[in-house]
């Protein structure tokens, strides 16, 4: 087994139903399974969420990845699962992340809405990279701004 | 790289399961069941000694000898099925509690006498019942005989064929119990997999299938791996109602169209699944399996990743289905079938360039069949490929005989194109009947520029160097893009009928006219059928179209006819001129 490092974004359509509150304290129940279990399965990431979808980047060796995958593939709390983009990295891109989280940044939703509206809801047209970088772009300003203060 | 390997080894490679990942070339092309063919009801169970048990290790239903053999008392109700055993073999009382509550199958071996003993595979059917199969064992007993005994998938960890069988065979025979629902449920484009990824991948795959699936369904079914891409799920619980049958159904087929990623490939596949739910439709446990079977046709034929129920008329299809696929394969030898040929004329002059052969079949007793219906059985069952030989012979034979302006088309399936000797069979065609190769035009659909576009590019090529024109039939109908018409050498676009005749519409209307424009930018001619009357055709005249053909010129044409409508001066001057 070689020590590649693969990256794995995906977007997928929230099944959940329930109050706000409810929503968040569900989403609060994935993210620390998934923190646990990343952090021991040396997986690291990010998760985005609204109310109508999901976008997730996980990087890891490949078996930990997919096996993580497909435990993700066997939830009903999301359909329509479409994987953006898989392949061999470099480097990872959420590295001090086990799972880090954009749920609640006005910003980054916005952005996300618009790359659904642009692309007509259409699948083939969200380009992964632009997932990635978004993730990636609200968690160094969030980092910062952590520091700053 | 791939920490899979020991297990695909063992699926893939061992000797004791040679078949283990291959699916059968009937499942492939979605022909008539399988399973209708062959029906072999329980046929495994009859042949067992059994024990279903319960949560609580009591005995739900078992076949008298089981008690016998194990020497256990039968009558007595005072102790459960798990005290009895531990009274009479307490070496083993552990062992048997462990493996009684374990939801791992496991295998037990007992000492009867001092000369007998015996084997209890002990397979999860859920969380509470326990299938317990005994086999004694007698000397010389191979390792290969118990593998076959067995009662687990080795590649799935499923259960096998032979555990349902045997399953289905005590859960009926339990009292006022009887089994809810059957699902049948078939991998689509699995085949794929294995001819592309290699069947090591394949195999792994099946294995993160299996465990999707179990938990896509309910605790308390029963799911085992028939064998190949096929998995079965049984539900026993009576009180369900179909909704939630349905319910499991809709979920399974969701769960597995999502994607998977296996040893560093995405892989998309689909599954379609047939249900036969025990009460109107079904009324014994021994045809849920045939009727499941049935419904899954009707799932595939929908288009796939899709389930379907069971229904009557079903079962009615597929007996009518298969009776036509026998009198098919019987046709050509019969002299059935015949061609008969449409002109087609050329517009601005309204003169006769050709004619297109067309299929007609004439049965014994059913008379004419539409092509409509036999053609895409024989495509289906591959009899297309002798099928189609015959008609490009009997066609140049035709064409040969008639002025030498004239041409003949000839319609292909997209299925002989999956016949590496297709294009020699054009050369033989011209060689035997010794017609001119430009006199002759095959008409192919979009479809055939899908599957494996690459193939078909090279055999057009070399049909179009040997001097074999090419028609795009049906346009407008289909999936082509634009790109894979301009790609591929096409000299005719045929405008499909349904753009033509009756009340044109607007939107019709504009659409010919885009394909006429179309056909003039790529530098191909465009053929309108399906033209009924005046005013069509002058419109179409009028909008470019080069060529035409339809009820209005002609209907198609008995060969011994095609001498005479020649002939006939009459035709041009009445019927075409404005």
């Amino acid at each position: 087994m070689s020590n590649a490092i693969y990256r794995l974004i995906y977007i997928s359509n929230n099944c959940m139903e329930g109050s706000n509150a409810e929503m968040q304290n569900e989403i609060q129940c994935i993210l620390e399974f998934a923190r646990k279990a990343n952090s021991a399965a040396g997986i690291s990431g990010a998760l985005m969420f609204n109310n109508g979808c999901f976008a997730q980047v996980l990087e890891g060796p490949q078996g930990p990845l997919e096996e993580t995958f497909e435990r993700i593939q066997c939830d009903m709390r999301h359909d329509s699962v479409v994987v953006l983009s898989y392949e061999e990295i470099a480097d990872r891109g959420f590295d001090n992340w086990s799972m880090a989280y954009v749920g609640y940044n006005a910003d980054s939703l916005r952005e996300f809405e618009n790359i659904k509206t642009e692309s007509g809801f259409d699948t083939d047209a969200i380009p992964a990279e632009r997932i990635f970088e978004i993730l990636q772009e609200h968690l160094i300003d969030a980092e910062n701004d952590k520091l700053a203060a | 790289m791939n920490s899979n390997l020991p297990l695909e080894k063992e699926a893939g490679g061992s000797e004791l399961h040679p078949s283990d990942n291959e699916v059968s070339a009937s499942q492939q092309h979605g022909t008539v069941p399988s399973q209708l063919a062959n029906a072999e009801p329980l046929q495994h169970g009859a042949m067992a000694t059994y024990a279903l048990v319960d949560g609580e290790a009591s005995i739900i239903s078992a076949n008298p000898e089981f008690s016998r053999l194990l020497d256990i008392d039968a009558e007595c109700s005072q102790l459960s099925f798990l005290e009895k055993l531990e009274q009479r073999y307490p070496e083993n009382a552990n062992e048997l509690a462990s493996a009684l509550s374990d939801t791992n199958s496991s295998t037990i071996e007992l000492q009867i006498t001092s000369n007998e003993h015996c084997r209890l595979n002990i397979a999860a059917i859920d969380s509470d019942r326990r299938l317990v199969v005994l086999e004694p064992i007698k000397s010389g007993h191979s390792e290969i005989e118990h593998v076959k005994l067995s009662l687990i998938d080795p590649l799935t960890q499923l259960g096998n064929r032979r555990q349902l069988d045997i399953f289905l065979e005590s859960w009926q025979s339990a009292d006022g119990k009887q089994v809810a629902a059957l699902m049948l449920m078939d991998l689509d484009r699995f085949k794929i997999v294995n001819d592309t990824l290699g069947h090591g991948i394949g195999d792994t795959l099946l294995k993160v299938v299996a465990q999707r699936a179990r938990r896509a369904i309910r605790d308390d079914d029963l799911i085992v791996r028939l064998g190949g891409d096929e998995f079965v799920i049984v539900h026993t619980n009576k009180d369900q109602s179909s909704g939630s049958v349905e319910k499991v159904a809709k979920r399974l087929v969701e769960m597995i169209s999502r994607p998977f990623l296996v040893d560093g490939h995405q892989i998309g596949i689909g599954t379609s699944v047939g249900i036969a739910v025990l009460g109107d439709e079904t009324k014994n446990v021994a045809d849920l399996m045939r009727h499941a079977d049935l419904a899954l046709y009707e799932s595939k034929s929908k288009g796939r990743g899709t389930y379907s129920f069971f229904e009557q008329t079903m079962e009615q299809n597929a007996l009518r289905r298969r009776d036509l696929e026998t009198s098919l394969r019987r046709a050509i030898g019969l002299k059935q079938f015949s061609l008969v040929y449409q002109p087609q004329v050329q517009l601005s002059q309204g003169v006769v360039t050709g004619f297109e052969a067309l299929i007609r079949w004439n049965h014994e007793t059913l008379g004419l069949i539409s092509p409509m219906d036999f053609i895409p059985l024989a495509e289906e069952t591959g009899q297309i490929v002798s099928i189609g030989e015959w008609v490009l012979n009997t066609a140049c034979k035709e064409a040969v005989k008639w002025p030498e302006h004239l041409n003949v088309a000839v319609n292909v399936s997209p299925v002989q194109f999956e016949s590496e000797s297709f294009v020699n069979s054009i050369q033989d065609a011209l060689t035997i009947s010794g017609l001119q190769p430009n006199r002759l035009e095959i008409e192919i659909t979009e479809s055939v520029l899908i599957n494996n576009p690459e193939a078909v590019f090279k055999q057009l090529e070399k049909i179009k160097e040997m001097g074999v024109s090419i028609a795009m039939d049906d346009f407008g109908t289909g999936y082509s893009s634009l790109s894979n018409l301009s790609n591929f050498p096409l000299s005719k676009i045929k405008i499909d009928q349904s753009f033509v005749r009756g009340e044109q519409t607007e939107k019709s209307r504009a659409l010919v006219n885009a394909i006429i424009a179309l056909g003039v930018n790529l530098g191909m001619d465009t053929l309108a059928e399906g033209v009924e009357t005046q005013d069509q055709y002058m419109q179409l005249a009028n909008d470019g179209c080069k060529a035409a053909q339809g009820y209005l010129i002609s209907k198609p044409l008995q060969a011994a006819s095609i001498e005479k409508f020649i002939s006939d001066q009459s035709f041009n001057s009445v019927k075409i001129d404005p």
